[in-house]
Protein backbone atom coordinates (compact mmCIF):
# COMPACT_ATOMS: atom_id res chain seq x y z
CA UNK A 1 0.00 0.00 0.00
CA UNK A 2 1.20 3.48 -0.84
CA UNK A 3 2.01 5.65 2.15
CA UNK A 4 0.91 9.22 1.75
CA UNK A 5 2.66 11.83 3.86
CA UNK A 6 0.01 13.99 5.47
CA UNK A 7 2.47 16.12 7.43
CA UNK A 8 1.87 19.09 5.10
CA UNK A 9 -1.44 19.69 6.87
CA UNK A 10 0.44 20.99 9.90
CA UNK A 11 1.65 23.90 7.79
CA UNK A 12 -1.97 24.96 7.39
CA UNK A 13 -2.39 25.17 11.14
CA UNK A 14 -1.24 28.82 11.63
CA UNK A 15 -3.68 30.01 8.98
CA UNK A 16 -6.43 27.95 10.57
CA UNK A 17 -5.77 29.60 13.93
CA UNK A 18 -5.70 33.05 12.35
CA UNK A 19 -8.99 32.44 10.55
CA UNK A 20 -10.48 31.06 13.76
CA UNK A 21 -9.77 34.29 15.55
CA UNK A 22 -10.56 36.83 12.83
CA UNK A 23 -13.53 35.07 11.24
CA UNK A 24 -14.90 32.10 13.15
CA UNK A 25 -15.09 33.60 16.64
CA UNK A 26 -16.75 36.83 15.39
CA UNK A 27 -19.16 34.81 13.26
CA UNK A 28 -20.15 32.63 16.21
CA UNK A 29 -20.61 35.76 18.31
CA UNK A 30 -22.87 37.24 15.64
CA UNK A 31 -24.98 34.09 15.68
CA UNK A 32 -25.26 34.38 19.46
CA UNK A 33 -26.23 38.05 19.26
CA UNK A 34 -28.81 37.44 16.55
CA UNK A 35 -31.12 35.56 18.92
CA UNK A 36 -30.71 37.86 21.92
CA UNK A 37 -31.40 41.42 23.01
CA UNK A 38 -28.90 43.57 24.85
CA UNK A 39 -28.91 47.03 26.38
CA UNK A 40 -25.15 47.05 26.87
CA UNK A 41 -22.94 45.95 29.74
CA UNK A 42 -22.74 42.42 28.27
CA UNK A 43 -26.18 41.56 29.63
CA UNK A 44 -28.18 39.49 27.17
CA UNK A 45 -31.80 38.44 27.05
CA UNK A 46 -33.19 35.68 24.86
CA UNK A 47 -35.28 36.91 21.94
CA UNK A 48 -35.54 33.81 19.74
CA UNK A 49 -35.86 34.27 16.00
CA UNK A 50 -37.77 37.55 16.35
CA UNK A 51 -34.98 39.69 14.89
CA UNK A 52 -34.86 37.57 11.76
CA UNK A 53 -38.61 37.92 11.36
CA UNK A 54 -38.37 41.71 11.82
CA UNK A 55 -35.48 42.13 9.42
CA UNK A 56 -36.96 39.90 6.71
CA UNK A 57 -40.19 41.88 6.79
CA UNK A 58 -38.74 45.37 7.17
CA UNK A 59 -39.17 47.83 4.30
CA UNK A 60 -35.86 49.40 5.21
CA UNK A 61 -33.99 46.12 4.75
CA UNK A 62 -35.73 45.39 1.44
CA UNK A 63 -34.83 48.84 0.16
CA UNK A 64 -31.18 48.56 1.22
CA UNK A 65 -30.91 45.07 -0.27
CA UNK A 66 -32.46 46.33 -3.52
CA UNK A 67 -29.98 49.20 -3.73
CA UNK A 68 -27.13 46.81 -2.99
CA UNK A 69 -28.18 44.39 -5.73
CA UNK A 70 -28.61 47.24 -8.22
CA UNK A 71 -25.18 48.62 -7.35
CA UNK A 72 -23.46 45.24 -7.74
CA UNK A 73 -25.32 44.53 -10.99
CA UNK A 74 -24.31 47.88 -12.52
CA UNK A 75 -20.71 47.47 -11.36
CA UNK A 76 -20.41 44.03 -12.92
CA UNK A 77 -21.98 44.86 -16.29
CA UNK A 78 -19.73 47.92 -16.63
CA UNK A 79 -16.43 46.74 -15.17
CA UNK A 80 -16.15 43.27 -16.67
CA UNK A 81 -16.62 44.17 -20.38
CA UNK A 82 -14.63 47.37 -19.93
CA UNK A 83 -11.82 45.50 -18.19
CA UNK A 84 -11.66 42.90 -20.95
CA UNK A 85 -11.69 45.61 -23.63
CA UNK A 86 -8.81 47.49 -21.99
CA UNK A 87 -6.84 44.27 -21.52
CA UNK A 88 -7.29 43.49 -25.24
CA UNK A 89 -6.10 46.97 -26.17
CA UNK A 90 -2.99 46.79 -24.00
CA UNK A 91 0.37 46.05 -25.71
CA UNK A 92 1.71 42.51 -25.29
CA UNK A 93 5.42 43.32 -25.56
CA UNK A 94 7.79 46.25 -25.60
CA UNK A 95 8.39 49.44 -23.67
CA UNK A 96 4.74 50.27 -22.98
CA UNK A 97 3.91 47.04 -21.14
CA UNK A 98 5.33 48.04 -17.74
CA UNK A 99 4.03 51.59 -18.16
CA UNK A 100 0.48 50.32 -18.77
CA UNK A 101 0.70 47.81 -15.93
CA UNK A 102 1.87 50.41 -13.41
CA UNK A 103 -0.80 52.90 -14.56
CA UNK A 104 -3.42 50.18 -14.20
CA UNK A 105 -2.19 49.17 -10.76
CA UNK A 106 -2.21 52.74 -9.39
CA UNK A 107 -5.91 52.99 -8.41
CA UNK A 108 -5.68 49.62 -6.67
CA UNK A 109 -2.94 50.94 -4.39
CA UNK A 110 -5.03 53.76 -2.97
CA UNK A 111 -6.77 53.06 0.35
CA UNK A 112 -10.56 52.95 0.24
CA UNK A 113 -11.19 55.91 2.50
CA UNK A 114 -8.77 58.02 0.46
CA UNK A 115 -10.63 57.07 -2.73
CA UNK A 116 -13.88 58.20 -1.12
CA UNK A 117 -12.39 61.47 0.10
CA UNK A 118 -10.70 62.13 -3.26
CA UNK A 119 -13.91 61.67 -5.19
CA UNK A 120 -15.85 63.69 -2.67
CA UNK A 121 -13.60 66.71 -3.16
CA UNK A 122 -13.35 66.05 -6.89
CA UNK A 123 -17.13 66.06 -7.42
CA UNK A 124 -18.34 68.72 -4.97
CA UNK A 125 -20.32 71.17 -7.13
CA UNK A 126 -18.83 74.36 -5.70
CA UNK A 127 -15.13 73.51 -5.22
CA UNK A 128 -14.52 70.17 -6.96
CA UNK A 129 -12.81 70.09 -10.33
CA UNK A 130 -15.39 67.79 -11.92
CA UNK A 131 -18.34 69.30 -10.05
CA UNK A 132 -17.39 72.88 -10.88
CA UNK A 133 -16.61 72.09 -14.52
CA UNK A 134 -19.91 70.29 -15.06
CA UNK A 135 -21.99 73.00 -13.40
CA UNK A 136 -20.27 76.23 -14.28
CA UNK A 137 -18.45 75.48 -17.53
CA UNK A 138 -20.65 72.93 -19.24
CA UNK A 139 -23.87 74.13 -17.63
CA UNK A 140 -25.03 70.64 -16.58
CA UNK A 141 -26.95 70.65 -13.32
CA UNK A 142 -24.96 68.12 -11.34
CA UNK A 143 -25.01 67.98 -7.54
CA UNK A 144 -24.27 64.67 -5.90
CA UNK A 145 -25.11 66.04 -2.46
CA UNK A 146 -28.69 66.80 -3.51
CA UNK A 147 -29.72 64.64 -6.43
CA UNK A 148 -29.94 60.85 -5.93
CA UNK A 149 -29.24 60.23 -9.61
CA UNK A 150 -26.05 62.32 -9.51
CA UNK A 151 -24.99 60.52 -6.32
CA UNK A 152 -25.54 57.14 -7.97
CA UNK A 153 -23.62 58.15 -11.09
CA UNK A 154 -20.78 59.37 -8.87
CA UNK A 155 -20.48 56.19 -6.80
CA UNK A 156 -20.65 54.02 -9.94
CA UNK A 157 -17.98 56.07 -11.73
CA UNK A 158 -15.83 56.02 -8.61
CA UNK A 159 -16.04 52.25 -8.31
CA UNK A 160 -15.35 51.80 -12.02
CA UNK A 161 -12.31 54.04 -11.67
CA UNK A 162 -11.09 52.16 -8.60
CA UNK A 163 -11.72 48.55 -9.54
CA UNK A 164 -11.79 48.10 -13.33
CA UNK A 165 -8.00 47.74 -13.10
CA UNK A 166 -8.41 44.51 -11.20
CA UNK A 167 -10.42 43.01 -14.05
CA UNK A 168 -7.90 44.43 -16.54
CA UNK A 169 -4.90 42.90 -14.77
CA UNK A 170 -6.56 39.50 -14.39
CA UNK A 171 -7.82 39.47 -17.98
CA UNK A 172 -4.39 40.59 -19.21
CA UNK A 173 -2.74 37.74 -17.28
CA UNK A 174 -5.15 35.36 -19.00
CA UNK A 175 -4.42 36.88 -22.42
CA UNK A 176 -0.63 36.74 -22.28
CA UNK A 177 -0.74 33.08 -21.22
CA UNK A 178 -2.25 32.13 -24.62
CA UNK A 179 0.52 30.56 -26.76
CA UNK A 180 1.28 32.20 -30.13
CA UNK A 181 0.40 28.96 -31.90
CA UNK A 182 -3.30 29.63 -31.37
CA UNK A 183 -3.07 33.01 -33.08
CA UNK A 184 -1.00 31.58 -35.93
CA UNK A 185 -3.56 28.83 -36.48
CA UNK A 186 -6.35 31.40 -36.47
CA UNK A 187 -4.45 33.52 -39.00
CA UNK A 188 -4.00 30.54 -41.33
CA UNK A 189 -7.73 29.83 -41.11
CA UNK A 190 -8.43 33.47 -41.90
CA UNK A 191 -10.36 34.02 -38.69
CA UNK A 192 -11.78 37.48 -38.04
CA UNK A 193 -10.87 39.48 -34.96
CA UNK A 194 -14.24 38.64 -33.49
CA UNK A 195 -13.76 34.87 -34.03
CA UNK A 196 -10.30 35.07 -32.46
CA UNK A 197 -11.86 36.77 -29.44
CA UNK A 198 -14.88 34.49 -29.27
CA UNK A 199 -13.18 31.12 -29.81
CA UNK A 200 -9.63 31.62 -28.53
CA UNK A 201 -9.27 34.55 -26.16
CA UNK A 202 -12.57 34.34 -24.29
CA UNK A 203 -12.39 30.58 -23.56
CA UNK A 204 -8.77 30.97 -22.46
CA UNK A 205 -9.73 33.85 -20.15
CA UNK A 206 -12.68 31.98 -18.63
CA UNK A 207 -10.81 30.92 -15.52
CA UNK A 208 -9.37 34.33 -14.66
CA UNK A 209 -12.66 36.03 -15.52
CA UNK A 210 -14.47 33.69 -13.12
CA UNK A 211 -12.12 34.82 -10.39
CA UNK A 212 -12.45 38.46 -11.46
CA UNK A 213 -16.26 38.37 -11.42
CA UNK A 214 -16.31 36.55 -8.08
CA UNK A 215 -13.92 39.07 -6.51
CA UNK A 216 -15.81 42.02 -7.96
CA UNK A 217 -19.13 40.57 -6.85
CA UNK A 218 -18.00 39.99 -3.27
CA UNK A 219 -16.14 43.29 -2.98
CA UNK A 220 -18.94 45.39 -4.45
CA UNK A 221 -21.59 43.53 -2.47
CA UNK A 222 -19.67 44.28 0.74
CA UNK A 223 -18.63 47.83 -0.22
CA UNK A 224 -18.71 50.28 2.66
CA UNK A 225 -15.88 52.76 3.07
CA UNK A 226 -15.80 54.47 -0.33
CA UNK A 227 -19.53 55.11 -0.53
CA UNK A 228 -19.72 56.07 3.12
CA UNK A 229 -16.97 58.65 2.77
CA UNK A 230 -18.29 59.96 -0.55
CA UNK A 231 -22.02 60.33 0.13
CA UNK A 232 -22.56 59.08 3.68
CA UNK A 233 -25.52 57.09 2.31
CA UNK A 234 -27.31 60.19 1.09
CA UNK A 235 -28.94 62.27 -0.17
CA UNK A 236 -31.70 60.94 2.04
CA UNK A 237 -31.22 57.20 1.97
CA UNK A 238 -30.63 56.96 -1.75
CA UNK A 239 -27.11 55.50 -1.55
CA UNK A 240 -27.53 53.68 1.77
CA UNK A 241 -26.24 50.30 0.65
CA UNK A 242 -26.67 47.19 2.78
CA UNK A 243 -23.36 47.56 4.60
CA UNK A 244 -24.01 51.23 5.41
CA UNK A 245 -27.45 50.36 6.74
CA UNK A 246 -25.93 47.55 8.77
CA UNK A 247 -23.37 49.82 10.40
CA UNK A 248 -26.11 52.39 11.13
CA UNK A 249 -28.13 49.69 12.87
CA UNK A 250 -25.22 48.15 14.76
CA UNK A 251 -23.17 51.17 15.79
CA UNK A 252 -25.48 54.14 15.25
CA UNK A 253 -28.53 52.73 16.98
CA UNK A 254 -26.64 50.02 18.91
CA UNK A 255 -29.31 47.47 17.95
CA UNK A 256 -26.93 44.54 18.09
CA UNK A 257 -29.65 41.89 17.77
CA UNK A 258 -31.27 43.16 14.54
CA UNK A 259 -27.84 44.04 13.15
CA UNK A 260 -26.60 40.51 13.84
CA UNK A 261 -29.66 38.98 12.17
CA UNK A 262 -29.16 41.34 9.23
CA UNK A 263 -25.49 40.46 8.84
CA UNK A 264 -26.28 36.74 8.88
CA UNK A 265 -28.85 37.20 6.10
CA UNK A 266 -26.29 39.36 4.25
CA UNK A 267 -23.66 36.63 4.71
CA UNK A 268 -26.04 33.93 3.44
CA UNK A 269 -26.88 35.96 0.31
CA UNK A 270 -23.16 36.43 -0.46
CA UNK A 271 -22.47 32.76 0.21
CA UNK A 272 -25.32 31.55 -2.04
CA UNK A 273 -24.51 33.82 -4.97
CA UNK A 274 -20.78 33.02 -4.79
CA UNK A 275 -21.47 29.30 -4.56
CA UNK A 276 -23.98 29.24 -7.42
CA UNK A 277 -21.71 31.33 -9.61
CA UNK A 278 -18.61 29.26 -8.89
CA UNK A 279 -20.49 26.00 -9.37
CA UNK A 280 -21.98 27.08 -12.69
CA UNK A 281 -18.68 28.45 -14.01
CA UNK A 282 -16.62 25.36 -13.09
CA UNK A 283 -19.28 22.76 -13.85
CA UNK A 284 -17.78 21.47 -17.08
CA UNK A 285 -14.26 21.22 -15.76
CA UNK A 286 -12.95 17.83 -14.66
CA UNK B 1 -59.58 59.83 57.01
CA UNK B 2 -55.92 60.38 57.78
CA UNK B 3 -55.59 56.75 58.77
CA UNK B 4 -57.15 55.60 55.51
CA UNK B 5 -54.62 57.57 53.50
CA UNK B 6 -51.75 56.36 55.68
CA UNK B 7 -52.90 52.77 55.35
CA UNK B 8 -53.27 52.99 51.60
CA UNK B 9 -49.83 54.55 51.34
CA UNK B 10 -48.45 51.62 53.29
CA UNK B 11 -50.33 49.18 51.10
CA UNK B 12 -48.67 50.68 48.02
CA UNK B 13 -45.11 49.59 48.78
CA UNK B 14 -46.38 46.26 50.08
CA UNK B 15 -48.11 45.64 46.76
CA UNK B 16 -45.03 46.73 44.83
CA UNK B 17 -42.91 44.41 46.93
CA UNK B 18 -45.25 41.56 46.13
CA UNK B 19 -45.15 42.40 42.41
CA UNK B 20 -41.37 42.04 42.52
CA UNK B 21 -40.35 45.69 42.32
CA UNK B 22 -37.84 45.21 45.09
CA UNK B 23 -36.03 42.49 43.19
CA UNK B 24 -34.17 44.97 41.00
CA UNK B 25 -30.43 44.54 41.24
CA UNK B 26 -30.66 41.40 43.38
CA UNK B 27 -29.28 38.07 42.31
CA UNK B 28 -31.92 35.91 40.70
CA UNK B 29 -32.87 32.62 42.26
CA UNK B 30 -31.66 29.39 40.74
CA UNK B 31 -34.40 28.13 38.52
CA UNK B 32 -32.72 25.14 36.91
CA UNK B 33 -31.44 24.54 33.40
CA UNK B 34 -32.82 26.57 30.52
CA UNK B 35 -31.76 26.35 26.88
CA UNK B 36 -32.07 30.09 26.47
CA UNK B 37 -30.34 31.51 29.55
CA UNK B 38 -26.87 33.06 29.30
CA UNK B 39 -24.17 30.47 30.02
CA UNK B 40 -21.32 32.69 31.15
CA UNK B 41 -22.85 35.81 32.61
CA UNK B 42 -21.15 39.01 31.43
CA UNK B 43 -19.07 37.31 28.72
CA UNK B 44 -19.15 39.24 25.44
CA UNK B 45 -19.64 36.21 23.22
CA UNK B 46 -23.05 35.74 24.85
CA UNK B 47 -23.26 31.95 24.66
CA UNK B 48 -26.52 30.20 25.38
CA UNK B 49 -26.99 26.42 25.45
CA UNK B 50 -29.20 26.70 22.35
CA UNK B 51 -26.60 28.48 20.20
CA UNK B 52 -23.84 26.26 21.59
CA UNK B 53 -25.86 23.20 20.56
CA UNK B 54 -26.19 24.69 17.07
CA UNK B 55 -22.41 25.02 16.70
CA UNK B 56 -21.77 21.61 18.29
CA UNK B 57 -24.05 20.19 15.59
CA UNK B 58 -22.20 22.01 12.78
CA UNK B 59 -18.75 21.02 14.02
CA UNK B 60 -19.92 17.45 14.69
CA UNK B 61 -21.18 17.24 11.10
CA UNK B 62 -17.77 18.42 9.83
CA UNK B 63 -16.04 15.94 12.16
CA UNK B 64 -18.22 13.11 10.83
CA UNK B 65 -17.21 14.13 7.31
CA UNK B 66 -13.57 13.94 8.45
CA UNK B 67 -14.05 10.49 9.98
CA UNK B 68 -15.81 9.20 6.88
CA UNK B 69 -13.02 10.59 4.71
CA UNK B 70 -10.50 8.80 6.91
CA UNK B 71 -12.34 5.46 6.74
CA UNK B 72 -13.39 5.73 3.08
CA UNK B 73 -11.19 8.27 1.27
CA UNK B 74 -12.26 9.92 -1.97
CA UNK B 75 -15.38 11.72 -0.78
CA UNK B 76 -17.83 9.32 -2.49
CA UNK B 77 -18.15 11.45 -5.66
CA UNK B 78 -21.15 11.05 -7.95
CA UNK B 79 -23.22 12.93 -10.49
CA UNK B 80 -26.33 14.05 -8.69
CA UNK B 81 -29.72 14.84 -10.15
CA UNK B 82 -29.07 18.59 -10.03
CA UNK B 83 -26.49 18.01 -12.75
CA UNK B 84 -23.62 18.59 -10.32
CA UNK B 85 -20.73 16.32 -9.51
CA UNK B 86 -20.77 16.28 -5.70
CA UNK B 87 -18.77 14.73 -2.90
CA UNK B 88 -20.31 14.10 0.49
CA UNK B 89 -18.85 17.36 1.77
CA UNK B 90 -20.62 19.22 -1.06
CA UNK B 91 -23.86 17.47 -0.14
CA UNK B 92 -23.49 18.57 3.49
CA UNK B 93 -22.85 22.15 2.36
CA UNK B 94 -25.86 22.14 0.01
CA UNK B 95 -28.02 20.70 2.78
CA UNK B 96 -26.97 23.31 5.36
CA UNK B 97 -27.18 26.27 2.98
CA UNK B 98 -30.55 25.09 1.66
CA UNK B 99 -31.85 24.61 5.20
CA UNK B 100 -30.82 28.14 6.16
CA UNK B 101 -32.87 29.45 3.23
CA UNK B 102 -35.83 27.20 4.09
CA UNK B 103 -35.91 28.68 7.61
CA UNK B 104 -35.44 32.25 6.38
CA UNK B 105 -38.16 31.88 3.74
CA UNK B 106 -40.58 30.46 6.31
CA UNK B 107 -39.78 33.22 8.80
CA UNK B 108 -40.25 35.91 6.18
CA UNK B 109 -43.41 34.53 4.61
CA UNK B 110 -45.17 32.71 7.47
CA UNK B 111 -43.45 33.28 10.83
CA UNK B 112 -43.12 31.18 13.95
CA UNK B 113 -43.36 28.34 15.03
CA UNK B 114 -40.67 26.65 13.00
CA UNK B 115 -41.67 22.99 13.17
CA UNK B 116 -42.76 22.83 9.52
CA UNK B 117 -39.50 24.26 8.12
CA UNK B 118 -37.59 21.96 10.50
CA UNK B 119 -39.36 19.02 8.88
CA UNK B 120 -38.70 20.48 5.43
CA UNK B 121 -35.01 20.97 6.26
CA UNK B 122 -34.66 17.37 7.44
CA UNK B 123 -36.43 16.16 4.31
CA UNK B 124 -34.13 18.36 2.20
CA UNK B 125 -31.13 16.81 4.01
CA UNK B 126 -32.35 13.29 3.28
CA UNK B 127 -32.87 14.28 -0.36
CA UNK B 128 -29.38 15.84 -0.55
CA UNK B 129 -27.58 12.75 0.76
CA UNK B 130 -29.77 10.41 -1.27
CA UNK B 131 -29.96 12.03 -4.71
CA UNK B 132 -27.92 15.24 -5.06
Amino acid sequence: MKTVNQRAWFFVLPVLLLVAFNALVPLMTVVNYSVQETFGDNLFFWHGVGWFEDVLRSERFHAALGRQLLFTFLILIIEVPLGVAIALAMPRKGFWVPVCLVLMALPLLIPWNVVGAMWNIFTLPDIGLAGYTLNEVLGINYNMTQSPLAAWITIIVMDVWHWTSLVVLLAYAGLISIPDAYYQAAKIDGASNWSVFRYIQLPKMKRVLTIAILLRFMDSFNIYTEVFVLTGGGPGNSTTLLSIDLVKTALGQFDLGPAAAMSLIYFLVTLLVSWVFYTVMTKDEP
Amino acid sequence: MRWTIALSLMAGPAWAQQAGWGNVGKAQEEKGFSWTDPMFSGFWMAWTPATLAFFVFIFAAIAVMGLLEWRRPGGAPRDGILGLATTRGDRLFIWLLGSAYIFLAWLGLVGTPLWVPLGLAIAWGAFCFWKV
